[in-house]
């Protein structure tokens, strides 16, 4: 098809549909991984329990913050995308990618660090704490690989197959960036 | 069979404890996870969806090759355990802390848990299909008011999957780790909380039982009115009540733990949903009472085991309103009584409708008749048998019988009734090999049907039996929920056929429309054949067997290896024009 009949199309394309409804299902997965974390923090006192080290709070919400804003570059990707301006969008998705490794490298060494204060296997606290960063990290990677494919691609050019893609990868973008601040004021809330 | 065997007099030898823990958990695992649920909605469900809103494929059909070489490579998974002696042992619910190291240390639970991780994968897949499938490539003309029924229950089944299983997959990554990394979830002596994973479980397990019933009810709806020659009565009400029994479905599952010392208010509160589930169940099942009563009810064999299913459903489902009674479910929990309670749910509501839908939709797979005499007189034989097998557990539940006991001493008044259950048990067996002997004879010698032996109202008896691999030459156009019978609409589509208009293409584009209006949008080029899926499914059983073996660096070269597969799956684009 060409990207004629992408203008015609009057509703979202197929693609994006399959991507909403996974993304829904993902959003079960943190529901039930922050349930677990509140369900067990509950039932502990003190949280973290002692000998744990107060999560750090202005270092994950700074990350967190710069994270979210690479939705906004995203958006300008596809939107210019979609009006074929092809060099601008790869542009905006460096730039994107550019901060998501960035934040991915700086959040996998706190990780690192972190795990050499307290264990995953000595507390509960430890056990969710690490599972549901671990888990977002996870999806950020997922992500990264994401973007660096659609960018390998639209480096020869926009079809409206990639812009399905771009579209799909955009909003999971979006899906991950909602997730980050959920998680990250779940993660630093005992200190706040 | 084994298990009832076992159980006919009282100190049976023919499992020992742990081979009977092996196979009750293996019936529960395999009937639940590994057959009526792909039965349900993989053959089902894959099968007709795309007939009877008149598409040509699945939304996704290389994904849909996905997610049935997973389900295959996961079911070969969990059955290896069966050959190496670690089958999953914990009951199908595998509550802590029996299935920790601690109390379970083989391999069994490991099975359990990454098996069923596994086979999620391609449940999710599956149900995704089905949702955009069912969304995007309905017949031009077909709104949601004129969606058949059976396409409603397929559709809240699938979003039942893709709500519910990923909660089961956190719950069994959670026991994965706690179990091969030593992280505390469910130990209380670490701070965690054993009822963790009750909640969690049951948070997917009991839309899960919706899962079981509700192309069950998809199918009842499909075959009552083609024999009772009339539309369904209140059409919306039953589609809104198949869609609200999938919902109210996630909120009722502490229901399982009223044992368990929840607060009172929870149980008050779920003991109240779980009676809501009467209302959209008592909907449908009026509605199609009064269906057959207002029509001219044909009584041939699928109907028959429709009428075998609404009597077993409110049998299974007047004692589950017991259950949503505290003070009642205290009692007999875990007893007999709530065996025979979802026997007849799971087994009488949920498979009866699969039997009549093999009967109904038979001539248009294969193109042949089944055997009609033969057909009744399995009906009868399989009705029979479930009641003698199911019912008397009813009363050996109240007499005190627990369940999941592999034994019993003499003396207790409860062998008259377990001999009576074993009978049944084998007389079932009798009934449903008719059933497969019927099929199975037919394929071969049953009389050739036509396109539409019934006079079915739904797109699927509009093409040939069976249907070409295009399903439809020509893309038929709707204007009612019972497309098949507007005859004009139909030589419509033949004029149009003549004249070349929507004959798409060698068969390998279909047009997509509106969620809600179901206006011809734009059309589809379908994807051809690929082998990727298939590699992409022997990769992750490798990393699935790994994990396993607790070999993770392999494990994790293999994801890498499945991520190279994605990839070169998608390098090839569709060609522009």
């Amino acid at each position: 098809m060409s990207t004629a009949s992408y203008a015609q199309r009057i509703s979202r394309p197929i693609g994006w549909w399959g991507m909403a409804v996974f993304v829904a299902g993902e959003a079960m997965v943190f529901g039930a991984l922050l349930v677990t974390y509140f369900h067990l923090r509950i039932r502990n006192n003190p949280w973290p329990p002692h000998g744990v080290p107060e999560p750090k709070v202005a270092v994950p919400l700074f990350l967190t913050g710069v994270l979210v804003s690479t939705s906004g570059a995203m958006q300008y990707a596809l939107v210019r995308a979609r009006r074929g301006f092809a060099s601008d969008a790869r542009f905006a998705l460096l730039i994107a990618l550019t901060l998501q490794v960035t934040y991915l490298a700086l959040q996998l060494h706190f990780f690192v660090d972190d795990l050499s204060k307290f264990s995953p296997s000595a507390t509960s606290y430890g056990s969710i704490y690490f599972t549901l960063v671990g888990a977002h990290h996870a999806h950020v990677f997922v992500g990264v690989v994401l973007t660096a494919w659609i960018l390998l691609r639209l480096v020869r050019g926009i079809t409206s197959y990639r812009l399905v893609g771009l579209s799909a990868i955009t909003w999971y973008w979006h899906f991950v960036n909602a997730l980050a601040i959920i998680v990250t004021l779940v993660q630093v809330s005992p200190s706040l | 069979m084994l298990i009832r065997t076992q159980l006919a007099g009282a100190n049976g030898k023919v499992l020992g404890p742990d081979a009977y823990n092996q196979a009750m958990t293996m019936h529960g695992v395999t009937m639940i996870f590994f057959f009526i649920v792909p039965i349900g909605i993989g053959a089902f469900g894959n099968y007709l969806i795309p007939l009877m809103i008149g598409a040509r494929d699945m939304a996704f059909p290389r994904m849909n090759a996905l997610s049935y070489w997973i389900f295959l490579a996961s079911g070969l998974f969990l059955y290896s355990s069966v050959f190496l002696g670690k089958a999953p042992n914990c009951g199908w619910f595998c509550y802590t802390p029996l299935n920790t190291r601690q109390f379970d240390p083989g391999l069994n639970v490991d099975f359990y848990a990454l098996g069923l991780i596994f086979s999620g994968i391609s449940s999710t897949a599956g149900a995704i299909n089905l949702i955009v499938t069912v969304f995007k490539l309905r017949a031009p003309g077909m709104s949601l008011n004129r969606m058949p029924l059976f396409a409603y229950a397929i559709l809240a089944v699938s979003f039942s999957l893709v709500f519910a299983l990923p909660v089961l997959t956190v719950d069994l990554l959670f026991l994965e780790l706690q179990r091969k990394a030593g992280f505390h979830f469910f130990d209380v002596a670490h701070g965690g909380d054993p009822l963790l994973w009750q909640h969690l479980f049951w948070f997917f397990g009991h839309p899960e039982v919706y899962i079981i019933i509700l192309p069950a009810m998809g199918i009842a709806t499909s075959i009552i009115p083609t024999f009772a020659k009339r539309k369904m009565i209140a059409f919306p009400l039953v589609a809104l009540a198949e869609l609200l029994v999938a919902f109210i479905g996630f909120g009722v599952w502490a229901h399982h733990m009223f044992a368990t010392g929840i607060a009172t208010a929870q149980l008050i509160f779920f003991a109240g949903a779980s009676m809501m589930v009467v209302i959209p169940s008592t909907i449908q099942i009026f509605a199609w009472l009064f269906t057959v009563n207002l029509g001219k009810p044909d009584f041939r064999a699928p109907l028959l085991f429709i009428g075998g299913f609404i009597a077993l459903f409110v049998i299974g489902g007047l004692s589950g309103i017991m259950f949503a009674a505290i003070p009642f479910d205290q009692a007999t929990t875990d007893s007999y009584f709530v065996v025979a309670h979802f026997h007849f749910i799971i087994f009488g509501a949920a498979v009866f409708p699969l039997l009549g839908g093999m009967y109904y939709w038979f001539p248009k797979v294969t193109g042949r008749m089944y055997h009609e005499g033969w057909a009744k007189a399995s009906f009868w034989v399989t009705f029979v048998g479930t009641m003698l097998t199911f019912f008397p557990m009813h009363i050996v539940g109240l007499l005190g019988m627990t369940r999941r006991i592999y034994t019993y001493a003499p003396g207790l008044g409860w062998e008259a009734y377990n001999l009576a259950e074993t009978i049944g048990s084998f007389l079932l067996t009798v009934g449903l090999l008719m059933v497969f002997g019927n099929l199975l004879w037919s394929r071969f010698r049953g009389v050739p049907s036509g396109p539409d032996p019934f006079y079915g109202g739904t797109l699927e008896w509009a093409t040939t039996s069976p249907p070409p691999h295009y399903n439809f030459a020509v893309i038929p156009i709707v204007r009612s929920p019972y497309p098949n019978w507007d005859r004009e609409d139909r030589e419509d589509d033949v004029r149009r056929f003549e004249r070349g208009q929507l004959v798409l293409e060698s068969g390998h584009e279909t047009p997509a429309s509106t969620v809600r209006d179901g206006v011809l949008d734009e059309v589809l080029e379908m994807p051809s054949e690929s082998g990727w899926p298939i590699l992409l499914a022997f990769a992750l059983s490798i990393v699935f067997i790994m994990l396993l073996t607790t070999h993770y660096v392999i494990a994790g070269i293999f994801i890498a290896i499945s991520a190279l597969i994605l990839a070169a799956w998608h390098l090839k684009e569709p060609a522009e024009e």
